[in-house]
């Protein structure tokens, strides 16, 4: 067992560009979900809607990858609105139940045969990020970065830029929730028919979060295909939304700092468990007494039960995660 | 927890025929649609078509539908003569193989040398279709009531569940999973023949219900843990089940042995296999059982006052705990068997349950959330309108109509069909 390889990629996936842009959905997951109780349970859709408004720059548009931002605002806010409206003045439920359903239907469409000219079908588009290379300040082959944090000149790049919105979007919700509107959303998740009763819009708010929510998602799906430079439909499963709830109440919902450190936990956690699974069954399948207990190709599966697992016993056991507030966490309030 | 992981350890899916995982051997079949503009030839995928591959002997080794990507992967026991049938009722509309071209293609066994093999099969437009559009939508008919019939069966423990508890089970698919999952087990794994199986599945599938209940979310109930959060572990539930049922049954769809080979019947203008013709009908049986059940019966009496208003229900004497465990235990008996049928229609896999949950919200959405009978019309609306609408969309896309009933349905009549207007929030 190669203990330094497992620490060198675990600290490196603690810090990596996945945590930063899990990070960037889960402060997108943690307005509307933490601080105004919608249960966004379509986030990868948003995420999609930032990586194909970059993609569809050069697949269909034609134009700078830079058009991909309003490209990509106009996609969430339709999305929000196609959501939202129908599910926004009923119960918790619904919400999540459309936005499950929106989010694998969006996938099913951008790999679609049908419309494989805009969205590239199931091969994705990876024709987009040659401007954005060009910005590198890095020398894209070259090692950078002290022990055991090192990365190639490319990934650094994709790692300041995802960090750098980490950091500027965590300052902006910070700021927004002591706002006045901040202390409106908090209200409306505590108890919706007292804010009614002071003649607060609860539907106009509960939209508004859901957009500003959604654009986080965006730049998460941004960040993602950059570092990747290609977009890819499956990239965006309803499983990835759940990996990106369980790392938010991971770190605690309601917290600034939870949407931040839970994704860095989240990720740490799982290059461990899979680093340490994938050299434990490398050379021969781990058997006891004749009885073959995991092999190499079963690695993936048990990594994810393993996320399964920590999502029921975090909810049950410590539903505020690491920095959470129990009293805050009183999801049914009403 | 601990109990059932180790269940699922101890419980291998290998098939005795079939090879282990490392030395899989498997038949690719293509499916392209070839158009010539101005002498160049251009290919897309099809996706949706049904491929069989046979053995020497004329019995089936596997079938599968046509990804996106116009692949279906087939896996074989040995390297041996095959031969590779697609089947021409399942083309898109106004597509037929190219002429030239047969439905059919052998692998001989010394041709038979890597991992795999594959073989291609071109089609295009036809001009004459073969089948006439009254034909079509007939046909389109029966499967979708077949499909409907099937959501609906799925659907009620979802809808019980929801109307005794309050709680969305995002963890109902993987109830499905388990009914078709345990059908393989005991009908490949073990050889049992699928009728002396099938009630074992559905108790099993019973007691899978009630272990959800007791291990735990009668537990989270009893420490006044909210819905939210009980909804974001079922979340969780799925998620763990489903990987387990991947990290035992591997990620490839299987057929149960019994019954899955069947020459249709020319039944007016419908083709249907006697197998198909047997599920439709038991489920038509259990659905009308279940529905006489809730108004008749005094459990089902009680079902329905837990539903309209527990803390009612409780005052007038009915033990609403009891009444809980039961619907957890219908409910999942009666997605156990869903599973065995769906097994039997599609194929046996790890997601095969998961695969539905949308399809079953859109029709308990549509029927009336919580509303006992809503599940079984609406599941059964859905079906047949997400059949009926693959004559028009593509067939990769044939759930969208399902989320645009969800939407307008949420628009217009939040409550459904068949709910109530004060349980809508």
């Amino acid at each position: 067992m190669d203990w330094i390889r497992i620490f060198e990629n675990t600290m490196r996936a603690f810090a990596g560009v996945d945590a930063a842009y899990f990070a960037l959905a889960a402060i997108g997951l943690n307005v509307q979900f933490g601080y105004t109780g919608l249960l966004n349970f379509g986030q990868a859709a948003f995420m999609a809607c930032g990586a194909y408004g970059l993609g569809l720059t050069s697949q269909y548009f034609n134009v700078s990858f830079w058009w991909g931002i309003p490209i990509a605002m106009v996609l969430v806010i339709i999305l929000a609105l196609l959501v939202g409206i129908p599910t926004l003045r009923l119960r918790a439920d619904y919400l999540a139940i459309v936005t499950i359903a929106t989010a694998e239907l969006v996938r099913l469409v951008v790999r679609s045969v049908k419309f494989k000219r805009i969205f590239g079908g199931s091969d994705g588009i990876n024709t987009f990020s040659n401007e954005f290379r060009a910005l590198n300040p890095f020398q894209p082959s070259a090692q950078y970065g002290i022990w055991p944090f090192r990365y190639n000149g490319y990934t650094m790049f994709t790692l300041l830029v995802g960090w750098g919105l980490v950091v500027m979007i965590a300052m902006f919700v910070w700021l927004l929730m002591r706002s006045p509107w901040g202390r409106v959303v908090k209200a409306i998740r505590e108890d919706e028919d007292a804010v009614r009763s002071l003649g607060k819009n609860i539907y106009s708010y509960k939209m508004q979060s859901l957009i500003i929510g959604g654009f986080c998602g965006m730049l998460s799906g941004m960040v993602f295909a950059l570092d990747r430079g290609s977009v890819q439909p499956d990239n965006y499963s309803r499983d990835v939304t759940f990996y990106i709830l369980t790392a938010l109440v991971l770190g605690g919902m309601a917290r600034v700092m939870g949407s931040i450190v839970g994704p860095m936990m989240f990720w740490g956690l799982y290059v461990f468990c899979d680093n340490f699974l994938r050299q434990l069954v490398q050379s021969a399948p781990l058997r006891v007494g004749g009885v073959t207990i995991i092999q190499s190709t079963q690695v993936g599966a048990v990594n994810y039960m393993l996320v399964g697992l920590g999502l029921i016993l975090l909810m049950a056991k410590r539903p505020q995660g690491v920095f959470g507030n129990r009293q805050e966490m009183a999801l049914d309030g009403r | 927890m601990v109990y059932l992981f180790g269940l699922f350890v101890l419980l291998s899916f290998t098939p005795t025929h079939a090879s282990a995982a490392e030395g899989d051997l498997f038949v690719i079949a293509q499916v392209s649609d070839q158009t010539v503009t101005s002498g160049v030839s251009s290919r897309e995928p099809v996706a949706g078509v049904k491929i069989s591959v046979f053995d020497s002997a004329g019995s089936l080794v596997g079938e599968g539908i046509s990804d996106s990507n116009g692949e279906v992967k087939i896996l074989v026991p040995a390297r041996a003569t095959y031969s590779v049938k697609l089947d021409t009722s399942t083309l898109p509309n106004d597509l037929t193989l190219l002429t030239g071209t047969t439905d059919s293609f052998t692998i001989a066994e010394e041709t038979f040398t890597t991992q795999t093999k594959r073989v291609s099969f071109f089609i295009g437009d036809s001009g004459v279709s073969n089948t006439t559009l009254v034909e079509k939508i007939s046909q389109r008919a029966a499967d979708g009531v077949r499909l409907g019939l099937i959501i609906a069966l799925c659907s009620v423990g979802l809808s019980l569940v929801f109307g005794t508890t309050g709680l969305t089970n995002f963890a109902h698919g993987e109830m499905i999973t388990f009914g078709g999952l345990m059908a393989f087990l005991l009908n490949v794994t073990l050889g049992i023949p699928l009728l002396l199986a099938a009630p074992v599945v559905i108790a099993l599938g019973g007691a899978f219900g009630l272990a959800f209940n007791w291990l735990i979310f009668a537990r989270l109930r009893k420490r006044g843990i909210g819905l939210v959060s009980q909804m974001v572990v079922s979340v969780g539930l799925s998620i763990m089940l489903r990987n387990m049922f991947l990290f035992q049954f591997k990620g490839r769809t299987r057929p149960l042995d019994d019954f899955s080979l069947q020459q249709g019947m020319q039944i007016g203008p419908i083709r249907i296999t006697p197998r198909d013709l047997t599920t439709g009908i038991i489920s038509l049986v259990l659905l009308v059982t279940v529905a006489l059940v809730l108004q008749r019966s005094r459990t089902g009496k009680a079902v329905r006052a837990v539903s309209d208003n527990p803390n009612l229900a409780s005052a007038t004497g009915i033990d609403t705990q009891r009444i809980i465990q039961i619907v957890w235990c219908a409910g999942g008996a009666l997605a156990a068997l869903g599973g065995i049928f769906r097994g039997l229609d599609e194929q046996v896999g790890f997601q095969m349950g998961s695969g539905l949950l949308f399809l079953m919200f859109a029709g308990i959405t549509l029927g009336g959330l919580g509303s006992a009978f809503g599940a079984l019309v609406g599941g059964f609306l859905v079906g047949v309108m997400v059949e009926m609408a693959s004559l028009v969309v593509p067939s990769e896309l044939k759930n969208a109509p399902a989320l645009l009933i969800l939407i307008l349905v949420l628009v217009l009549r939040p409550q459904g069909i068949l709910g109530t207007r004060q349980r809508v929030g």
